[in-house]
């Protein structure tokens, strides 16, 4: 078998800028106390509260291995009772969307779906209510702005969690593209693209957000000692 | 006060020496003739540690890299990062009261680490007869939900007294933090202030009475922001409402780490045995904490896997009901050795904590709750615990996840048995539970909240197009 060509790594013209995002909470006027009256929220309710019971949500929760997706299907199965609405709706990843609108329109098609497959479920009021909330965002930059590989692996283990989810969750909102920074700047500015597209296929909701950070530094260490 | 000198922080809780040659002995009640560390041998017998009847002097305040090696030096960056913006900006606190409750206890905190961070905080406190602090009172307690006889002179009192304190007071400082009712009318001063006034409500006000409510609203309503502890305690206000977890500092007597020689010196001194499973319960003897639904659970849990129960508490000794369910609870455990029952004095912080650290399981089997900061501190030490779904409980726990949520009895009962006998699980659940009190209610997470919130507003007035 012939040897698989090695990946040329060249030194990057941009440096990294670990950057790191911090929320502060705002409870919103919108509640829901059954299924029905969650239905109507979703179509109504502002982005960031989508934002924030989605994305953010992942980032609040990033120590958990499984089991916990979005506050949507959460509140379906903790409050509602009914784990197969909860199931559909955990299982929309967040990461197929580039802009808000897309997700919305995909929490409101499960819930629709399912409420007219089961009517009766629909003003079964729920063991408590959901309230919609949102989040103001301060992005805020951290001391690592590397500009070799090995740099960037120093400034991947020292950052914070909330570093990790930023630049490769949230990414995705602000790059209107299917996509993170991490993969980005791998394939632009070094040239390392079967690392780039390995990082991008780490599956989020079945990892920690300290085992992401870890699958990509195997990843990026892998492909600097090829 | 010189927001920079720790030692000025006016507010630090003082010890009455006073009250250290009367504080009442302890009350300790293990079933008579356990079997246990020290056979034969009641517990009331037992040689105490000195601190159960001394109260002793209350350490320093921590100093902000004292809590890089539990959060991580990432989240002092994240602070200082904050903080960097708000230079030379000041912040004023206003509560009722400088000792003694949880406001008090958390600005004793907060204060230090924000001054340290360069945005100076000052701590200011209301002062009033006792017509005021008693129609106050009546006002907390009608926010909770008690009806109340709101009149003419009520209102008065607590018009005149805020009156006083709004001249006796400056307002210079760029964001003015007005804690709780209490002080709420201080929000008049706000005309003649180019400042941020934020209202942070620390109690429920998810079913107020309403002409308690509909008096304080106006007040509410002129403040730039309010802050709540949980969504459900919030109500619809033309203002932004902002959720801040109440927090528990890691590096209190409560919280801090400590040796496994205590723990097993205090566990010995209480006669709690560490080679058998403890559940425990810690909490006021109060109805609302169903110490009675404890036993209980206990005793149908018993039947299937040994253990013993440590209900650890207080409020017997100057609450005349605390008596009467400390009494129920007594009468309820009857001679079983296995149940503990500790009336402790509020400073036995540190033997409270090793006793948690002790525990296999915790409890904390609520009726009714606020935030339900015993469970912030059971889960900040690993524990697997069960709780009741009230109150701002389900916002730790989350099911399965980050312990286990209950609604019965029978429900607290079973889930004792399964965490006894499932060990992988009750570890796996414990550890998350750890996790998410790191991220989301320490103490340093509160700094963060605080200058996130006052950057918030700093930028939201430096939008805003001029008049």
């Amino acid at each position: 078998m012939p040897d698989k060509e090695k990946p040329t790594v060249r030194k990057p013209d941009k440096p990294f800028y670990f950057n790191t995002s911090e929320h502060l909470l705002r409870i919103g006027r919108q509640k829901a106390c059954n299924l029905s009256e969650l239905l109507q929220a979703l179509q109504t309710c502002p982005d960031d509260s989508i934002f924030q019971h989605t994305f953010r949500t992942l980032q609040e929760h990033h120590f958990i291995r499984q089991g916990f997706s979005n506050d949507f299907g959460h509140w379906s199965l903790a409050a509602c009772n009914e784990p197969a609405l909860a199931e559909q709706l955990a299982s929309v990843d967040v990461r197929e969307f580039t802009a808000i609108e897309g997700l919305r329109r995909r929490m409101i098609e499960i819930l629709d779906q399912f409420l007219q497959e089961r009517p009766r479920s629909a003003s079964r009021p729920a063991f408590e209510p959901f309230y919609f909330c949102a989040a103001d965002i301060v992005v805020l930059p951290t001391p690592f702005a590397p500009d070799t590989l090995a740099g960037f692996l120093d400034g991947l283990n020292q950052v914070s969690v909330h570093s990790i989810h930023h630049h490769f969750i949230e990414a995705r909102l602000r790059l209107h593209r299917m996509s993170n920074d991490f993969s980005n700047w791998l394939e632009q500015e070094v040239g390392l693209t079967e690392a780039a597209e390995a990082v991008e296929r780490i599956d989020i909701y079945t990892s920690t957000m300290e085992g992401v950070r870890m699958q990509i530094a195997r990843i990026v260490s892998q492909a600097m000692n090829n | 006060m010189n927001s920079n000198d720790r030692s000025a922080i006016s507010a630090t809780p003082v010890v009455d020496p006073l009250a250290q040659t009367t504080a009442p002995a302890p009350k300790i009640d293990r079933r008579s003739n356990a079997p246990g560390p020290s056979p034969g041998r009641r517990a009331s017998d037992r040689r105490l540690p000195a601190s159960i009847f001394t109260p002793p002097a209350p350490p320093p305040p921590p100093h902000l890299d004292d809590y890089a090696t539990i959060v991580g030096q990432p989240q002092l960056d994240t602070l200082r990062f904050l903080a960097k913006e708000l230079k030379g900006k000041s912040i004023k606190m206003v509560n009722s009261t400088a000792v003694g409750g949880g406001v008090a206890e958390m600005l004793n905190r907060l204060v230090p680490l924000l001054s340290e961070l360069e945005v100076a905080t000052h701590w200011d406190v209301i002062t009033g007869g006792n017509d005021f602090f008693e129609v106050t009172k009546a006002f907390h307690n009608a926010l909770h939900g008690s009806s109340y006889d709101l009149t003419k002179a009520a209102q008065d009192i607590f018009l005149m007294y805020n009156e006083q304190n709004r001249e006796r007071m400056r307002f210079d400082e760029e964001m003015v933090v007005i804690h709780d009712p209490q002080p709420a009318g201080l929000i008049r001063s706000k005309p003649k202030t180019s400042s941020h006034w934020v209202w942070r409500c620390h109690i429920d006000l998810s079913n107020p009475d309403a002409r308690v409510w509909d008096f304080l609203r106006p007040f509410v309503e002129q403040y730039d922001a309010a802050i709540f502890s949980s969504q459900s305690f919030a109500r619809q206000l033309p203002i932004p409402q902002y959720l801040f977890y109440p927090c528990i500092d890691p590096l209190s007597e409560k919280n801090k780490e400590l040796p496994d020689s205590e723990v097993q010196k205090i566990c010995d001194d209480f006669g709690i045995d560490r080679s058998r499973p403890i559940v425990t319960q810690v909490s006021r003897f109060d109805r609302l904490k169903d110490p009675l639904g404890v036993v209980q659970a206990y005793k149908l849990a018993k039947k299937y896997v040994d253990c013993q129960l440590v209900l650890a508490g207080g409020g017997a000794t100057d609450d005349p009901e605390g008596a009467v369910v400390l009494k129920e609870v007594k009468d309820a455990a009857g001679e079983d050795p296995d149940i503990i029952i500790l009336d402790l004095p509020p400073w036995c912080a540190r033997e409270i904590n090793a006793i948690q650290r002790a525990s296999t399981i915790i409890v904390q089997k609520s009726l009714k709750e606020g935030f339900g900061l015993t469970v912030t501190e059971a889960l900040w030490k690993g524990k697997p615990t069960i709780a009741g779904a009230v109150g701002g409980i389900p916002n730790q726990i989350i099911h399965k996840l980050t312990g286990v949520l209950v609604h019965s009895v029978e429900g607290c009962a079973f889930q004792i048995r399964y965490l006894l006998t499932h060990p992988e699980f009750a570890r796996s659940i414990g550890m998350a539970g750890r996790e998410h009190v790191k991220e989301n209610f320490l103490m340093t997470t509160n700094v963060k909240r605080w200058l996130l919130l006052f950057r918030i507003l700093e930028n939201a007035r430096a939008r805003k197009p001029a008049a």
